[in-house]
């Protein structure tokens, strides 16, 4: 008997066109489904009606039917779905409620009635999985974002769901721990729907693909199948598309001489880095989560000092943070552009038909998705056009269109005479030089050189 | 100690406080939450005794003008303005400027060791049939340094795109941002909550240790401290 079945299902968020178009599917106990689509095609918003989130929490229309474990998501409510279903949702941020990691994960538990003797065993076993026992009592507001995504991974795991709902949910892990999730993932033996923007990773797991896009099911296949579908329909989502150029690298735009930085005393982040940034040449950070190439991009960008060695600037620096949420301070999109360029609406106008939202220029910044977000964060970074521009994990939310988009208006940055500084867990972006950054015993960390 | 014991010995302080008449007493208390809170990491302190403090001096500095007393020495013989009365500042206004200054600032001490020392988790779970309560209140206590983190984020992203924030005017402008910031956030806490099951019924509780001595004799403290304030000071 299907665990999951999903009937001429339609759904409008109020005041909004239809998200979701005459869906039907049907999922088996233990499948494991990749979701894919576009950003903004209706992946969130079917996950969300699969943990009958939707209609019961967003309000709005609502046609068709879902059932999940024999629960029809119209009469059951989300808290009656929770340990049958589990979710974890795109910003870890905004999904942690306790203020202790280990009480974070056992919130859940508690919630679902599981017998007080289990709680702290599920707990540990759950953090163990996704290598994250080591936070088992730090505070959740001191965490990075990787950890925190460790932490909302964790705190999903621990309830053994039948169904395993993930939307993103390794876009701020470091390649190791990501694997390590997916591979923790897997031995659940629980169905899961995996919504990527990191297709091979998804495709690893999957047995079978749905590809999404206008709110309708494009594809519904095994993935061997879906694989050809995509390299035909979609070649972005079947391979990443690198098309590397050759840096012509110029003067030096920043130098940094022995950067050292802690933010606890005797806990260095960083220790003794120098790292040399050209005209022409695009620089990628790699690292594991936690090794400190958030504080070293703004340590660069001129935004934090050093406790220790020098930092020489030569021209302006650009810096896009990893959250897209800084940059949702005006009232609509081309405002929020334009102020990095003394509200020149044309620039700004330019800026953001770059990123492909011309059409958004004059709606809320917080009512787009999270992938336009990004785009708008990173076009009212680089409208200005600085000399270096930094970014950190600019595909966060990014789909593998508009990432191949984003490496090739990179590499004409680059070859416009000025330099990119990438901090990031993606390879799929061009770089000319990678640059790791790896935790040692003190862990802090060192340089080490990773290839071109 | 036990965060409900340590929660209840900081209520009685800051009750104490309001009821109390006794200016060395209120003085007292102060001073004692003030060395408590210090136990805190500094950089986590700072915003909640520069509040704290702030608005005790505020009170202070103004009450003396806002309230008249004909007792006492006048030591200071200002105009008589329509509404206010006359702005003479007396010894007994001062007097009763300190009290209150000290009570506010002993409730704001008593709130700051809360948020910042105790394990609000803890308290959730120790809350018995008042655990939504205890819950909202807990994340209403997070609201503060969340909201700091993101201030700082919005200006450091606005920084990072080569424009400066100069002087209150400017940060005051990412006030509606960080206003809406929140309120964004809170939805979407409110709806991962209820994905993960808060308002079921047949919730139950992980273990937690025991109270010790220390936190019974904690209990009988605050009671003591309340009883002492009401009756004798």
């Amino acid at each position: 008997m299907a665990l999951v079945t999903v009937d001429g299902l339609s759904f409008s968020y109020p005041s909004a066109p239809a998200a979701l178009r005459d869906v039907s599917l049907t999922l088996e106990p233990g499948e494991v489904v990749a979701l894919l689509g576009p950003s903004g095609s209706g992946k969130s918003t079917l996950l969300r009606a699969l943990a009958g989130l939707v209609p019961h929490f967003h309000g709005g229309r609502f046609v068709g039917r879902v059932v999940v474990a024999g629960l029809d998501t119209r009469r059951a409510r989300p808290a009656q779905l929770a340990g049958t279903v589990a979710t974890v949702f795109q910003d870890p941020e905004d999904q942690v409620v306790m203020t202790i990691v280990a009480n974070e994960v056992a919130f859940g538990l508690e919630n679902i009635g599981v017998a007080p003797s289990e709680i702290w065993t599920r707990v540990e076993r759950a953090l163990e999985s996704v290598d994250a026992l080591h936070l088992w009592g730090r505070k959740t507001t001191e965490l990075s974002g990787g950890e925190l995504q460790r932490v909302c991974l964790a705190s999903a795991l621990a309830l053994e769901p039948r169904l395993l709902l993930l939307d993103e949910p390794t876009s701020q892990l470091d390649p190791e721990a990501a694997a390590l999730f997916l591979a923790a993932v897997e031995r659940l033996g629980a169905a899961v729907v995996l919504s990527e923007h990191r297709v091979p990773r998804a495709l690893d797991l999957a047995t079978r693909v749905f590809f999404v896009d206008g709110g309708r099911v494009l594809l519904d296949a095994p993935s061997d199948e879906a694989v050809e579908w995509l390299s035909v329909e979609r070649p972005h989502y079947a391979r990443a598309c690198v098309n590397q150029t050759q840096a012509t690298a110029g003067a030096v735009v920043a130098e940094l001489h022995g950067v050292s930085y802690s933010y606890r005393q005797a806990m260095p982040v960083l220790d003794g880095i120098d790292l040399e940034l050209r005209r022409g040449e695009i620089v990628a950070l790699e690292g594991p989560n936690g090794s400190g190439k958030t504080t070293l991009a703004r340590i660069a960008a001129g935004l934090v000092e050093p406790q220790a060695g020098t930092v020489e600037l030569r021209g302006r620096a650009g810096y896009l943070s990893q959250d897209p949420g800084r940059y949702l301070v005006k009232e609509t999109a081309i405002a929020e552009v334009a102020l990095a360029v003394n509200g020149d609406e044309q620039r700004a106008g330019a800026a953001l038909d770059r990123v492909g939202l011309g059409w958004a220029a004059g709606r809320h910044p917080r009512d787009l998705s999270s992938g336009e977000r990004e785009r708008l964060a990173l076009a009212s970074v680089a409208v200005a056009e600085p000399d270096l521009l930094i970014l950190d994990e600019p595909t966060r939310g990014l789909d593998p269109e508009w990432k191949a988009t984003l490496g090739d208006w990179l590499q004409e940055y680059a070859a416009s005479g000025r330099s990119v500084l990438l901090a990031t867990h993606d390879r799929d972006l061009p770089a000319h030089r990678r640059i790791g950054l790896r935790l040692d015993q003190t862990h802090a960390s060192s340089e080490v050189h990773v290839g071109v | 100690m036990s965060p409900g014991p340590a929660a209840a010995l900081l209520a009685a302080a800051g009750t104490a406080a309001m009821l109390t008449d006794q200016l060395w007493a209120v003085a007292l208390l102060a001073l004692v939450l003030l060395g408590v809170c210090l136990r805190a990491p500094a950089e986590r302190r700072g915003v909640y005794l520069f509040g704290a403090l702030t608005s005790a001096l505020g009170v202070f500095i103004l009450s003396p003008f806002l309230w008249s007393s004909p007792d006492g020495t006048i030591l200071w013989q200002g105009p008589t303005i329509p509404v206010l009365g006359p702005l003479d500042v007396t010894t007994t206004e001062i007097w009763e400027a300190a009290l209150n200054a000290l009570r506010l600032a002993a409730l704001g001490l008593a709130f700051a060791a809360y948020a910042l020392l105790l394990d609000h988790d803890r308290l959730v779970a120790a809350a018995g049939k008042a655990r939504r309560s205890a819950l909202a209140v807990a994340l209403a206590t997070r609201l503060v340094p969340s909201l700091e983190r993101d201030a700082m984020g919005l200006a450091e992203a606005v920084r990072g795109r080569g424009v400066r924030l100069e002087g209150a005017r400017g940060y005051a402008t990412l006030l509606s941002p960080l206003v809406a910031g929140s309120l964004e956030r809170a939805t979407n806490l409110a709806e991962a909550m209820e994905a993960r099951g808060f308002g079921r019924s047949g919730v139950t509780r992980a273990p937690r240790p025991p109270w010790s001595t220390r936190d019974r004799l904690a209990l009988v403290l605050a009671v003591v401290l309340v009883l002492v304030a009401a009756l004798w000071l």
